[in-house]
């Protein structure tokens, strides 16, 4: 062969190798979802199983967002039945949980939450609604050992921190409470709410000027937050300024909402008054 | 629990009007503290989730559960804010 027509010859194979790599890129399709096609028993229950929790998921959301709380319950039971894989098992134990408290069933809810959470251990809106929940059937010692298992796992956390704080103030433990809600307020000092348990907490520990400064911060924030001028209020005679208690509480019976609240504020004053 | 007691409320009337004036800072505000200064009220249950919402972690209770912020966390709201 001549040396011309093998190099002609090799110009020609390049071409042609070119333009084959070219037409594939043109011919590059859309992914297509592979249609399962299996006469397998066992994977086609698996596929059945999976679509059956796929859809009892939504339509118990469904129920959820209308408060049928029944249907809710059993569509969320029925998902468990089927035992889904991860996270969809630690999930529905969730949901289910958030069924019961609206059920009021604060016994049933604990053992959902705490099953999402044995499921998965990092599963910290499990966590937070299970402290919520021990709150709320009075169980302060449970309570507080789940809250600091929840902060043990996320140091920070502004819901973590709060409910530790409610507990503990609930338990008298006001050093702790203080705590919680002294680290909380220093992540984000805008929380009138915490400013005014912090000051439950000082009042408790005999920190009256501690108690008024937190006082007087959430009034600043939430100028209308007549609970901490009540609050303020009894500092202040604590304190032995019987004019300004009764100026406070003079405010809180001339504007709080509650009636009750109102109502008291008005009888101290008058008392004050004497 | 942001409510008074009833109770509550019986008691600490009848401790300040029965209260002689001179007495009653001291008499009364300790059971005040004790039976009024109520914690402020237990924040809500965090919302649903659905089958896939964890996955990645992107979900909405559960950055609300993580949030350093108060604003973030789903926490009650503030008194006239």
């Amino acid at each position: 062969m001549a040396p011309g027509r093998a190099g002609l010859a090799l110009l020609a194979l390049g071409a042609a190798l070119l333009g084959a790599v070219a037409g594939a890129r043109a011919q590059a399709y859309p992914d297509v979802r592979p249609v399962p096609k299996t006469t397998d028993p066992a994977a086609l229950r698996a596929t059945a199983t999976a679509r059956e929790i796929h859809e009892r998921f939504h339509i118990g959301l469904a129920a959820m967002t209308r408060s049928d709380w029944p249907a809710a319950q059993a569509e969320f039971a029925r998902v468990l039945d089927l035992h889904p894989p991860e996270p969809m098992g630690s999930t529905a134990h969730y949901d289910l949980g958030i069924v019961d408290v609206n059920q009021h069933d604060y016994t049933a809810a604990r053992t959902e939450f705490a099953a999402a959470i044995k499921l998965d251990d990092g599963f910290i809106a499990a966590r937070a609604n299970l402290v919520t929940v021990e709150l709320k059937a009075g169980d302060l010692p449970a309570a507080r050992k789940s809250a600091a298992e929840l902060l043990a796992r996320a140091p920070g956390s502004a819901r973590g921190l709060y409910l530790d704080g409610l507990a503990a103030l609930q338990a008298g433990d006001a050093a702790s409470a203080a705590r919680a809600f002294g680290t909380m307020l220093s992540h984000d000092p805008s929380y009138a709410t915490a400013h005014y348990d912090l000051a439950l907490a000082e009042i408790q520990l005999g920190r009256m000027d501690e108690a008024e400064r937190e006082l007087q911060a959430a009034l600043t924030l939430a100028p209308a937050y007549e609970r901490a001028r009540f609050a303020l209020g009894t500092v202040l005679l604590k304190t032995g300024r019987r004019d300004e208690a009764r100026t406070a509480f003079e405010q809180v019976a001339r504007s709080a909402q509650d009636p009750e609240l109102q109502s008291l504020a008005a009888s101290m004053k008058d008392a004050l008054s004497h | 629990m942001q409510r008074f007691a009833g109770r509550s409320v019986v008691v600490i009337v009848a401790l300040v009007l029965g209260g002689a004036a001179a007495g009653l800072a001291r008499a009364s505000v300790d059971e005040i503290k004790g039976a009024l200064l109520q914690p402020s009220a237990l924040p809500a249950i965090l919302g649903p989730i659905t089958d896939l919402g964890r996955n990645g972690w992107d979900c909405a209770p559960e950055r609300a559960a993580q949030a350093k912020s108060a604003g973030h966390a789903e926490l009650p709201s503030d008194p006239g804010r």
